[in-house]
């Protein structure tokens, strides 16, 4: 099974095959044994020639001391080591502190040995020997970790923990922005070699590597050392390597889940018997093995980054709040639900209420329009004794007309000597006729319709109305301009009603004057002004005048008159102000009052888009 | 004098009432003429002739009321028939108390006003009688007088004088003045004409 699965990996890496070929023969040459074949997978982070360079002499190492065993060795990438350990095709792995607590959090991992660092000179050894050193070029201006927020920076990988994380963790210690420090990142990849290049070559302004990377490819011949310099160079004393990070474990060697128990204890011998002089030490760059070392700090360093492995998404977190405090968890649930139920009640009152609202409006609406109605009518009666006289005359007119006419006929007069007679009769209906048609259209609960209409022939009809009344109060009417036709889009009726009013209005007030003072012609002066934008109806009269402030007196129901209902005023406010226009009211020098009605000559057109705009 | 020989005058400030209105008493034979206005009416008519006025209460320049007071003042025989538009009882009854002959609102039924107008006219006549003969009556002086009221009581002329205490020959002279200024030609006349007056 982990033979098929192997086979499956390496089909698309050209370079195992060859490799395997390579160890096969090496093996072969050293027992003719039928060989237990271990896989050792391990972090190239260098490449994989490196890696065989580095870390074959140890399984050559481990191949001796162990009988019957093969180690082979199978260079990886992050990427590759993470799906490695998943699918456990390799027994053993090599690889740096930062994969090795990612993984053996996520996977059954034992530790069994530490890799001891040769610490410069290769007197002394730390275990501690993974950290980033932050490069600039020397002739850079750049000095402190701040100082490179935001400037084209590189690493090898966003989960690379040498290379990247450990750097990531010092700026986020030191409170800095991390979005905004590592805006301009670029993750070059394996070999790490590519960084310290690009920034030679001035593609980048830092490189943030493994410590010890420069001082490996300067002793390598491969760079210059002394054209690069480290930021922030905290390294401990007698560390050779330049450090911008505090130091981590070293490179551990663990045993995956499926490997063997008894293998493991043998291997660990082996490991921890390697002189720190044999080849295979000095390969690994190391003073051979030491016993596991306490990955804690990179622990600490992921907890940092909100990056451990055991760290669960926040929705995870949650759940498992919620199951661990269940009660809070239920109080939370029963008070959304509680506020919902909450909001839909008031959303159904304030729904009803809005309804209560609409239909009050409307009533309110009838009621108005019931109440001038009323108003009307009640004009009606106010004009009733005049109202009979004008019936009255023409019906007198056609009874005295059809009797005599009877008389004649009696008398065998031709009837054709009536035609003229019968027209006259005629024309005393359509009189009569005019008068009730007048007075319908002004009692009619009416929709109000407007319509092209003509003031001036709106106050002559309003005027026939109230003809007889003002004849027998003796008021002396003058009229200004008015066969000039002034047409304006308006309400004819409602227009109309306006002027009975204030017509009425001035009669009485001329009336209640000749109380107080007898011997005065009662006057009332009509004029009508009409220019392009406005028609200007002016009503004085030299009556008993303004005695309240003005602004009483269209209050409703607010009156002087005995029987008055206090409305007249009031509606012809709203009237106008459906026309859009003004009704004013002042006294009048040197006795009486003056009403002015405003209303713009709005034609069809603009009232239609006042209303839309409404 | 014949009633239909005297004028109906109409005076209303509508014109189709006034017009129709001639019309129809034309109908009845009467001879109309028309005012539209109280003024004209008293300004053109001779007010002492007999005669009937249908007048409209309300008119403009001069109300019924008013020309009726002035036909009153000026002591005329002619006879007010009120013909109004809306008339109440108050108005009626005022227009009767002071001598009107009827009181119509219109529209007012034709027969009913040529009776009324009928009527009027003979009222008007009875009125103009009246007044001359009280003219008459005070045209005599005071001596007349004395003697008319006791041939009134069917004294003869020689009783008159002995009551008087003067000659019978002045008693005769006046009697014939007496006579001649209440163009009686018998006694019997004299005393229907005082008669009226009384």
């Amino acid at each position: 099974m982990s033979e098929s699965r192997y086979n499956w990996q390496t089909k698309n890496r050209r370079i195992y095959p060859l490799l395997a070929g390579v160890m096969f023969c090496l093996i072969s040459s050293l027992s003719y044994a039928q060989p237990n074949v271990i896989k050792v997978g391990v972090l190239a982070t260098r490449g994989s020639n490196e890696a065989d360079l580095r870390w074959q002499p140890t399984m050559m190492w481990l191949s001796q001391h162990i009988p019957d065993t093969q180690f082979f060795l199978l260079p990886f990438t992050l990427n590759q080591m993470e799906k490695a350990v998943t699918y456990q095709t390799v027994d053993f792995v090599i690889t740096n502190p930062g994969q090795a607590v990612r993984l053996g959090r996520q996977f059954p991992l034992s530790w069994l040995a530490t890799l001891n660092k040769a610490n410069g000179n290769r007197d002394s050894s730390t275990t501690h020997a993974i950290g980033s050193a932050l490069i600039v070029r020397n002739d850079s201006s750049f000095t402190t970790i701040e100082s490179l927020s935001g400037q084209s920076l590189s690493a090898v990988n966003q989960n690379a923990f040498g290379g990247y994380l450990t750097m990531r963790f010092e700026v986020a210690k030191l409170g800095i922005n991390q979005e905004r420090y590592f805006s301009d990142i670029q993750f070059l990849g394996f070999p790490l070699d590519a960084q310290i290049y690009q920034l030679r070559d001035k593609h980048i302004d830092g490189a943030i590597v493994p410590v010890c990377l420069l001082e490996k490819m300067s002793q390598e011949g491969l760079i210059d050392k002394n054209e690069f310099r480290a930021i922030n160079n905290i390294a401990p004393q007698g560390f050779a390597c330049v450090a911008s990070t505090p130091l981590y474990p070293n490179w551990s060697f663990a045993k995956v889940g499926s490997g063997n128990e008894e293998l493991a204890k043998k291997i660990a011998r082996s490991l921890l018997a390697l002189p720190q002089d044999n080849a295979a030490a000095i390969a690994a760059n190391s003073l051979g093995w030491t016993t596991p070392i306490s990955p804690l700090s990179v622990d600490q360093l992921y907890r940092g980054l909100d990056m451990h492995p055991l760290q669960k998404p926040w929705w995870q977190e949650a759940v498992s709040w919620l199951k661990q405090n269940q009660q809070w968890g239920w109080m939370l649930f029963i008070l959304v639900i509680a506020l919902n139920g909450y909001h839909f009640l008031l959303e159904y009152r304030f729904s009803r209420s809005k309804r209560e609202l609409e239909s009050t409006l409307h009533s309110l609406k009838e009621k108005n329009s019931m109440l001038e109605h009323a108003q009307r009518v009640s004009i009606v009666g106010e004009l009733g004794s005049s109202l009979a006289h004008e019936i009255n005359q023409p019906l007198a007119a056609i009874r005295n007309y059809s009797q005599g006419g009877l008389l004649r006929l009696r008398k065998g007069l031709p009837a054709q000597e009536l035609i003229p007679i019968l027209e006259k009769i005629e024309q005393q209906v359509i009189r009569a006729d005019s008068i009730v048609q007048r007075l319908r259209k002004l009692i009619n609960k009416r929709q109000i319709a407007k319509a092209e209409c003509d003031i001036n022939g709106i106050i002559s009809d309003t005027l026939v109305l109230l003809d007889y009344d003002f004849q027998k109060k003796q008021i002396h009417l003058t009229r200004d301009n008015a066969a000039e036709a002034c047409l304006l889009w308006g309400d004819a009726v409602g227009i109309q009603q306006v002027l009975l009013n204030v017509f009425n209005n001035a009669a009485d007030a001329c009336i209640q004057r000749e109380e107080q003072d007898n011997n005065v012609t009662h006057q009332i002066h009509i004029e009508t002004h009409c220019d392009d934008s406005n028609v200007v109806i002016k009503v004085q009269d030299n009556g008993i005048g303004l005695e309240d402030d003005s602004e009483l007196l269209s209050k409703a129901f607010f009156t002087t008159k005995e029987n008055g209902l206090g409305l007249g005023l009031a509606i012809c406010r709203d009237v106008i102000e459906a026309h859009q226009g003004q009704f004013l009211l002042e006294p009048a020098s040197p006795q009486g009052c003056c009403v002015t009605v405003i209303l713009p000559r709005l034609s069809k057109l603009s009232v239609d888009k006042k209303e839309i705009e409404k | 004098m014949s009633e239909l020989k005297l004028s109906v005058y109409v005076v209303d400030d509508d014109e189709s009432v006034r017009d129709s209105l001639a019309f129809m008493l034309e109908g009845h034979d009467f001879k109309v003429t028309t005012f539209d206005d109280g003024q004209v009416f008293i300004d053109q008519v001779d007010l002492m002739t007999p005669g009937c006025v249908v007048l409209d209460s309300r008119m403009p320049i001069l109300r019924g009321q008013e020309v009726h007071a002035i036909l009153n003042q000026q002591q005329s025989p002619l006879s007010v028939i009120f013909l109004t538009g809306h008339g109440d009882v108050p108005m009626a009854v005022d227009a009767l108390k002071l001598g009107a002959v009827d009181f119509f609102q219109k529209p007012v039924d034709g027969e009913q006003l040529a009776v009324a107008i009928h009527k009027a006219m003979t009222h008007s006549l009875g009125r103009h009688e009246y007044q001359e003969n009280k003219s008459m009556f005070d045209s005599l002086t005071e001596r007349e007088r004395e003697i008319l009221q006791l041939i009134v009581k069917g004294k003869r002329n020689q009783q008159i004088a002995d009551e008087l205490c003067v000659a019978v020959r002045t008693i005769e002279v006046h009697r014939s003045s007496l006579m001649k200024k209440c163009q009686a030609k018998t006694v019997a006349d004299l005393v229907m004409s005082f008669a009226k007056i009384k």
